[in-house]
């Protein structure tokens, strides 16, 4: 926070200029995560008066196993959401920044596009590739794996990595474009003096690339980590947490216990847990990030 | 420099994953343009059908109104608040900062719940307003900062002129530092009509009338509506994904930058 | 950064701290009282709209609904309908929601267990149909045994009698539907016995068929099958205790055990499609109807949508038991009855169209369009087939009094639990023994508190 502030005197008209956006700002943002705080203070169905239980939602977080489960497949997620586009998308900066590659245009629309499309639409679309009589079955059934096909959102074993490969798909386009933008900005001159100490090109990637994009990393593995944790409409249309629980997601386990179950202040401590996390998450990968390059 | 063996390895790595993205795309272009599985049509008659059964216009509709209304109160608000931050200097100016900083992380799923409670005892549920207002919110954290950093950039010179030349603030922001601003503002009014007409968890909880259901809750319960075949949901997947990848074909340009700057902290 | 996080963090506790109990501010409960005057001259209510909220998507329920509306209509010019559908798990989801606003739809189809129906009672958000089931003689025009399934009482916690909360238009029945062609093609005939039953699996396996369709992505379907199963091996009143959320059972005892063993032993002789965990409840009917599967286990709910292309081919029986003469049971009762909310400015319209959809005029409408109507099976002539199938077996399993309700009408949770304990029994995930531990928490959970 070092850049200039702005000029001339302190002025009070700031606040007139501020009042509207912190208005509306106030009421239906900072008033409703103070109303969750406390709804997750009582036990309440919605309807009658709610019974002060003090923390014991957040003690459920961590002894009930269903949310135990919920908050740890958000983990498992985050791999694929998160890890899983990182290495995709550097190797793929890389192979775009450093040759010369024709149709780059064309490949930087189509990795981006997954970032647009409406989270229902791509779920409808992959619920589809994932059917028993989807078009993934058709197409290792073509490449000759018949043993491989299966109904893959309803085995416990491949349902949450399934929802995590659409996190994969829809995240790498926007990490491997972060990261070259990152990686275009790289001075030639680094590349040079790297290869006159003869540097081949995966010591010179390790050397030189990696270091010089890693404030883009700490922005990818941000987004990309809170969209993790986020997940909701996916799970909601694919799975809605099956096959079992194997699939609940803590935005899920929000929306289910306070409209489904009628369990308000459970729903709203996942809720305020939540937004914790993600707050830990993105100040802790930035302060990463920071340290790396001081 | 490069051998023609790597440069054949590039291209082959770079097809996979191109051919990765475009799987689940193609699957649904397939399913709605080929021949229908549940009726006589075919090709863009599978639009037309998916349109008629699933009542998309209406969906469309009220997607278009709420969109619209986001779109402009949350980019003017923002445009003010951005201003104040960017060029004055106040009081409690960092704190209120940062407290507009929290909203660009915060889940919705958080706030939606005690909102819902809170909206429902006012006997606003299932209004315009519950499905829009809270959306604004969300949306003016990140256009306060995104203006904000636009104006901080910006020539002070000129607005500093302005100023001794007597012109008000107000004039100044509108007739001297935002016809300059305009790239911004596209790509920030461009980036929340995505976010609105893509949102779901918000018009889920808080609107149950028909006339109010935007274009993806219509396309959810079509899918457990339409139970005789894929070919319609296909369909209606395309009708309701199309708006913004028009955007994004012709604005390409200003989706990429502000997705990737959006989190940049400066 | 840090500190001001802090800072905000303190700020928002004591926003809400500040606040009252969450609850104390709640719109009011509206009055449970009977309207003073009912009336059933609709046509002279004046100008009224009615918002219908209904889960008839499926084909054959679809029609009869369009049909009727615009019979409706025409009788009652006064009276414009607005209607809604919306699939069952839609339906589930949102009416909840709908429930609390402010201006609730007229007519709801409203599920009858106790996470839906019972809950709505529980909050005041139904409207008791007594003086209108009088005024218009429903008790006459259904049996109590259907009649049952849509009463509470006024403060929701006894289920099965009390106020009458809704109409059902349509009776279901879960059954045996099968493919007659391929029945034929193996050499065999539509079972009498439920060993006949399993010997005629495990011949379609063999012969390379797939036994059964099975699509359990969307949790309920399997409740079904495992309705089914259970009602082979567990005594009807013991169910029917389990169903109602009423104290008295238990899900630990031999019987059950045994049926979720015959479910298990079923996944691991390859009875069910593949991947059936991963597959929708419609796209497995449709397998089915497009001549991939044997059999289907499933509501009569399905009879129009799997006859319009497979004719002849359909065929439907009871599921059977032990013996040949044994007496008929199988999970079913009604569809989901339409109910009046609490909140509604036009009760009088209201009750008129659900007497409307329920006539005796509208059972003809609903068989026309091969639909099962809940009352009045007897009277209705259909042509040989699967429709007479299902219309015989409806009427002797009823005569019999051998329908059992569906288990997830037991608790305001069950459906979920239930549904997700079935995807892990189903997938061999958890061990029969673990499943019934499960299911017996959430019962007897509920059931003690529930007094």
């Amino acid at each position: 926070m070092t850049a200039s502030r702005p000029p001339g005197e302190p002025r009070h008209i700031a606040y007139l200029y501020l009042l509207p956006a912190f208005a509306v700002y106030a009421a239906f943002l900072l008033y409703p995560i103070g109303r969750a705080v406390q709804l997750s203070l009582y036990d309440w169905d919605g309807l009658s008066l709610g019974r002060w239980v003090g923390l014991d939602n957040y003690l459920a977080i961590l002894s009930d196993e269903g949310l135990r489960a919920a908050f740890g497949h958000a983990l498992v997620l985050i791999v694929f959401y998160a890890v899983g586009p990182l290495v995709i998308g550097l190797a793929l900066a890389a192979i775009l920044n450093h040759a010369k590659v024709r149709g780059l245009g064309f490949f930087r629309t189509v990795v981006f596009l997954p970032q647009v499309i409406a989270m229902v639409v791509v779920a409808v679309a992959w619920r589809r590739v994932y059917a028993p009589d989807g078009t993934l079955n058709t197409l290792l059934g073509a490449l000759g794996l018949d043993s491989l096909t299966r109904g893959w959102l309803g085995e416990h074993a491949f349902a949450l990595p399934a929802v995590g490969v659409v996190g994969t798909w829809f995240e790498t386009g926007l990490v491997a474009v972060l990261l070259l933008a990152g990686m275009s900005r790289i001075p030639m001159e680094l590349y040079e003096a790297a290869r006159l100490d003869g540097a081949g090109a995966v010591r010179e990637f390790f050397a030189v690339t990696l270091p010089s994009v890693r404030g883009e990393i700490a922005v990818a593995l941000t987004l990309t980590v809170i969209a993790a944790l986020r997940t909701f409409d996916l799970v909601y249309v694919t799975t809605r947490g099956g096959p079992g629980n194997a699939t609940s997601v803590p935005s899920y386990e929000v929306y289910h216990r306070a409209f489904g179950l009628s369990q308000i202040g459970s729903a709203a401590a996942i809720g305020v847990t939540l937004t914790v996390v993600i707050f830990a998450i993105s100040f802790g990968i930035n302060r990463f990030a920071d340290r790396g390059v001081a | 420099m490069i051998s023609r063996g790597e440069r054949v390895a590039n291209y082959v790595i770079l097809s996979v994953f191109a051919a990765f993205a475009l799987f689940p795309i193609v699957t649904i272009l397939s399913a709605a343009l080929g021949p229908s599985d549940s009726g006589p049509t075919s090709g863009l008659g599978n639009l037309a059908a998916a349109w008629e059964i699933g009542r998309f216009g209406t969906y469309l509709r009220s997607s278009l109104l709420v969109s619209a209304f986001v779109v402009v109160v949350s980019v003017v608000l923002s445009v003010m608040s951005g201003y104040a931050f960017g060029t004055m200097r106040f009081r409690g100016q960092s704190a209120l900062f940062y407290l507009f900083m929290l909203g660009i992380m915060m889940p919705s799923e958080a706030i939606a719940v005690p909102l819902y409670f809170d909206l429902r005892s006012l006997g606003l549920i299932d209004t315009f307003w519950a499905v829009s207002l809270p959306q604004v919110a969300l949306s003016v954290a990140f256009g306060t900062f995104w203006m904000r950093a636009y104006f901080r950039a910006s020539n002070r010179a000129i607005a500093e002129a302005a100023r001794i030349d007597g012109a008000s603030s107000w004039r100044i922001l509108w007739q001297v530092l935002l016809p300059p601003a305009r790239p911004a503002v596209v790509t920030l009014t461009l980036l929340v009509f995505m976010w609105t007409w893509n949102e779901f968890l918000i018009p889920l909880i808080m609107v149950t009338s028909e006339s109010l259901r935007t274009a993806p809750l219509g396309l959810a319960f079509f899918q457990g509506q339409h139970t005789s075949g894929f070919t319609l949901l296909a369909a209606g997947s395309v009708i309701v994904a199309t708006p913004v990848v028009i955007f994004y074909l012709f604005l390409q340009r200003h989706f990429v930058r502000g997705l990737l700057q959006g989190a940049v902290r400066d | 950064m840090t500190r001001t996080l802090a800072v905000l963090t303190a700020a928002a506790l004591t926003l809400g701290a500040a606040a009252c109990a969450p609850g104390s501010s709640a719109p009011p409960a509206a009055p449970s009282a009977q309207p003073s005057a009912v009336r059933t001259d609709a046509a002279a209510l004046g100008k009224v709209t009615l918002t219908v909220w209904d889960q008839e998507v499926r084909g054959g329920q679809a029609a009869q609904m369009k049909q009727l509306n615009a019979a409706f209509e025409a009788k009652y010019p006064n009276i414009t309908l607005n209607r809604v559908s919306r699939s069952f798990d839609d339906l589930n989801t949102t009416l909840r929601l709908a429930l609390s606003g402010n201006e609730p739809p007229d007519v709801v189809e409203a599920n009858n267990g106790r996470s839906a129906m019972g809950a709505f009672v529980k909050a005041g958000q139904l409207l008791p149909l007594n003086a209108y089931a009088q005024a218009y003689g429903w008790q006459d025009r259904y049996p109590e045994s259907v009649l049952r399934y849509s009463r509470y009482s006024a403060d929701g916690k006894v289920f099965g009698e009390g106020n009458l909360y809704g109409l059902p238009q349509v009776g279901e029945v879960v059954g045996l539907f099968y493919n007659a062609a391929k029945l034929t093609e193996l050499g065999l005939r539509p079972p009498t016995t439920w060993a006949d039953f399993q010997a005629g699996l495990a011949k379609a396996k063999a012969a390379g068929e797939v036994p059964m369709q099975l699509g359990n992505l969307d949790k309920w379907p399997a409740v079904h099958v495992f309705g089914t199963v259970q009602s082979r091996v567990v005594p009807a009143d013991q169910i029917r205790t389990l169903a109602f959320g009423r104290k008295g059972a238990s899900w630990n005892t031999p019987e059950n055990t045994e049926a979720a063993r015959q479910l298990v032993d079923w996944v691991d002789k390859g009875y069910f499609s593949k991947g059936f965990n991963g597959q929708g409840y419609d796209p497995a009917w449709q397998a089915f109807r497009d001549g991939e599967g044997v059999y289907l286990i499933a509501g009569t709910w399905l009879l129009a949508d799997l006859h319009k292309t497979l004719g002849k081919d359909l065929g439907f029986v009871l599921p059977p038991g032990a013996t040949a003469g044994a007496a008929p049971i199988a999970t079913g009762g009604t569809g989901l009855p339409f109910a009046i909310t609490a909140k509604s400015p036009n009760p009088d319209a209201a009750a008129a169209y659900i007497n409307f959809v329920t006539s005796a005029e509208a059972m003809k409408v609903l068989t026309d369009t091969g639909n099962l109507p809940a009352a009045d099976t007897a009277a209705q002539t259909v042509p040989a087939g699967p429709q007479q199938d299902v219309f015989t077996a409806f009427g002797t399993v009823t005569a019999e009094n051998g329908l059992v309700p569906y288990l997830d009408y037991a608790t305001p949770t069950f459906a979920d639990t239930l549904g997700a304990a079935l995807q892990d029994l189903l997938a061999k995930k958890a061990t029969p023994q673990e499943f019934l531990a499960t299911l017996e928490k959430d019962y007897k959970t509920f059931a003690e508190s529930n007094g």
